[in-house]
């Protein structure tokens, strides 16, 4: 992670009190850059995307924030309020195409 | 919990959209440093994959963590605008953005971030997102590396708009018009509650269809006017051309038959006539379609203008005759390389939107969980809300219409950059909006695999007004790019010239019955009572019984018209 622009100041020094450094990875963190990095992370948000546009989750949460509100309202307080909304009404059918999507990719990429 | 700053009230309006104030913090940011980090941040902004959305990495395998913790998965990342360090912001749990941002010296701000997934500015001081032009023209420059910005179509070019001046007659024009007009007697009185224009069509054998459109036509408030005020005078046309076939005169006789006040039905013999030799291929007495001859009789009124005065083709600006003056406007087709992002742009004129209806509506919602069905509330949230439900709406056809289509594999499209064919995306838009919007919904499917055709009878509802604004190239473009602001497809950043995107409905056709066996009836809305057409009989219905009807053709007025200046004086 160098630098490459000189104009800004360079990042700055990690803090001393990181102990992760000194495990090791978890094997969420190893599977999340392994997906990363095939592109696969990127393939199932689009997929997860496309699904929740279709089934109409994406405008039940659009009209939940227009609800909200326009003024005196911030990012962080519609994401704290749709959050706990947004998770319970994803339709099932959705998440069991996503969890085998992810089981397949396991399946793919074991060694 | 976080705190709510009012720093958002004062927005300017550009575009129709709404630009809001920067916070302090993001004008801090921009008095120090210029644009010159919204610039440089160009290098970091990768598209994946072509078409997609935009990311901030440093190369374009990074992946990032949060420079405190080292959380990966983090579903926020920000990148501080100063130094590049990457935190976590997990409100309110624990917010490693936040505590980055007290870092801010005298010398360098680290207040203003960048969502890494999202290119999004984010304010950490006011806990909120923020906006900024050069960002976003950065943003969508990244977008638009690979697509070759194609010329406005050269006919669109924009007249000089020109204010209302009102009028009255001086002493000349004034005996000009006493001694060469008569005056039409009260409403009030006679005759009775009907108002003026409104006049039955005798059916002269299964012309049903044809009666519907012409009732639609002599009330389009654009085309009234003209026809009304002599702007095709029939018997200096006739005089010039002779004795041929103008169905442009044949319209306006019957504009004046229809508004000279009789109530008496009326029988359109020589238009049906003139417009049977005009589509010799339609010329009998079997039904015919009503938009066929919507579009037919347009192309008649076109051509014979054309002949006469050697006007371009329709181009979509209208400049050629009243048909097209009143009826076309032009769309926007935008195809895009699956492969490599490059994107073709083409422009065509178009007198109508023929609009599909919504296959089997309700079906992805009912394989959804019940939680979903009984957060959704129909009434209160409006159209879109209406669509889970289940019911078709006019807004709903045009999303489909404008949404982005995947071509199939055996539609590749040839991409000019791969130079090979290419799986393709493609979006339609609405480049300009004509003054009259008729949508014609297609209920009448012909298969020629089955060799049969069937009638769609699906209920369809309409809005009485209508808003085109989401339907605009402008809109479309906008979110493809993630609703950044940036002028796009070249619009004017003075907002006086905008012109206004709301109709109103003013006449609707139907039809009922089965596909060989039916019948066309037309609804006028006049002073806002709605009259029906039934061929020869004409009666006052109630706005109810027209929101129930089964729409084929809507036609849909703008709201507001604006003068512009005349090339030459005195033009027809």
């Amino acid at each position: 992670m160098s630098a490459k622009r000189s104009s800004i100041n360079r990042p700055p020094t990690p803090d001393v009190d990181r102990d992760r450094e000194n495990q090791e990875p978890t094997l969420q963190e190893i599977i999340n850059i392994k997906m990363i990095e095939s592109g696969e992370k990127e393939r199932l948000k689009e997929l997860l995307r496309e699904r929740l546009i279709e089934c109409g989750w994406r405008d039940e949460m659009k009209s939940l924030c227009r609800k909200k509100g326009r003024n005196n309202v911030t990012v962080d307080d519609l994401v704290h309020v749709i959050t706990p909304k947004g998770r319970a009404s994803v339709p099932d059918p959705v998440k069991a195409e996503l969890l085998q999507r992810i089981r397949s990719f396991l399946a793919s990429t074991a060694t | 919990m976080s705190s709510k700053i009012n720093h958002h009230h004062q927005n300017d309006k550009t575009n129709g959209q709404i630009f809001p104030q920067p916070c302090p913090h993001l004008a801090d940011f921009h008095a120090r440093n210029g644009t010159k980090p919204f610039r440089a941040i160009q290098d970091c902004l990768h598209i994946k994959p072509p078409g997609g959305r935009a990311a901030i990495r440093r190369d374009s395998s990074e992946v990032p963590r949060c420079g405190v913790c080292g959380d990966s998965s983090c579903p926020r990342l920000y990148a501080c605008m100063a130094c590049a360090a990457v935190s976590c912001h997990v409100p309110p749990h624990s917010s490693h953005v936040a505590i980055h941002a007290t870092k801010t010296s005298s010398a360098c701000s680290h207040e203003i971030a960048v969502d890494v997934d999202r290119a999004e500015l984010f304010c950490c001081a006011c806990r909120d997102q923020v906006y900024d032009r050069d960002f976003d023209a950065a943003v969508v420059l990244a977008h638009t590396t690979s697509i070759i910005q194609s010329s406005k179509p050269e006919n669109l070019r924009k007249r000089r708009r020109i204010d209302y001046r009102p009028w009255s007659p001086d002493l000349r024009e004034r005996s000009l018009m006493v001694n060469n007009a008569s005056p039409i007697d009260s409403m009030s009185s006679s005759n009775g509650d009907l108002p003026r224009g409104l006049r039955g069509l005798n059916n002269l054998g299964n012309t049903c269809f044809m009666n519907s459109v012409l009732q639609a036509l002599f009330h389009t408030p654009p085309l009234r006017n003209y026809f009304l005020s002599d702007r095709h005078n029939r018997y200096y046309c006739q005089s010039k051309n002779g004795v041929r076939l103008c169905l442009a005169c044949d319209l306006d006789t019957m504009f004046s038959a229809i508004f000279c006040g009789d109530r008496m039905p009326y029988s359109p013999a020589k238009f049906l006539y003139s417009w049977w030799r005009h589509a010799s291929n339609l010329a009998s007495y079997e039904q015919q379609d009503a938009h066929e001859f919507f579009i037919s009789m347009l192309d008649g009124i076109h051509e014979k203008v054309e002949k006469d005065q050697h006007k371009p083709r329709s181009q979509g600006n209208g400049d050629c005759c009243i048909a097209h003056r009143v009826f076309s406007g032009i769309l926007r087709s935008d195809v895009m390389c699956m492969a490599c992002g490059f994107t073709s742009t083409t422009f065509d004129p178009c007198v109508d939107f023929s609009l599909d209806l919504e296959p089997n509506q309700g079906s992805s919602m009912k394989t959804s969980s019940t939680k979903t069905n009984h957060s959704c509330n129909c009434e209160a949230d409006g159209m879109n809300s209406s669509q889970n439900c289940g019911i078709s709406t006019l807004m709903g056809c045009l999303d489909r219409f404008t949404r982005p289509e995947r071509l199939g594999s055996d539609q590749k499209f040839f991409c000019q950059q791969c130079q090979v064919r290419q799986e393709s995306l493609k979006q339609m838009s609405i480049r300009k909006l004509p003054l009259v919007s008729c949508f014609h919904i297609k209920r009448f499917e012909h298969s020629s695999v089955r060799k049969m055709s069937r009638k769609v009878d699906r209920y369809l509802q309409f809005p009485l007004s209508l808003d085109m604004a989401p339907y605009l190239s402008s809109s479309i473009l906008r979110s493809r790019f993630g609703n950044r602001f940036f002028p796009f497809d070249g619009d004017e950043s003075n907002t006086l010239n905008e012109p206004s995107s709301e109709f109103e409905l003013f006449a609707v056709v139907t039809h009922t019955g089965k596909l060989d066996a039916g019948h066309y009836v037309t609804y006028l809305r006049l002073s806002n009572k709605w009259y029906k057409c039934d061929d020869a009989w004409i009666t006052e219905v109630n706005e109810n019984t027209v929101r129930a009807a089964q729409g084929y053709m809507m036609f849909y007025v703008q709201k507001m018209l604006y003068y512009k200046a005349s090339e030459k004086q005195g033009t027809s």
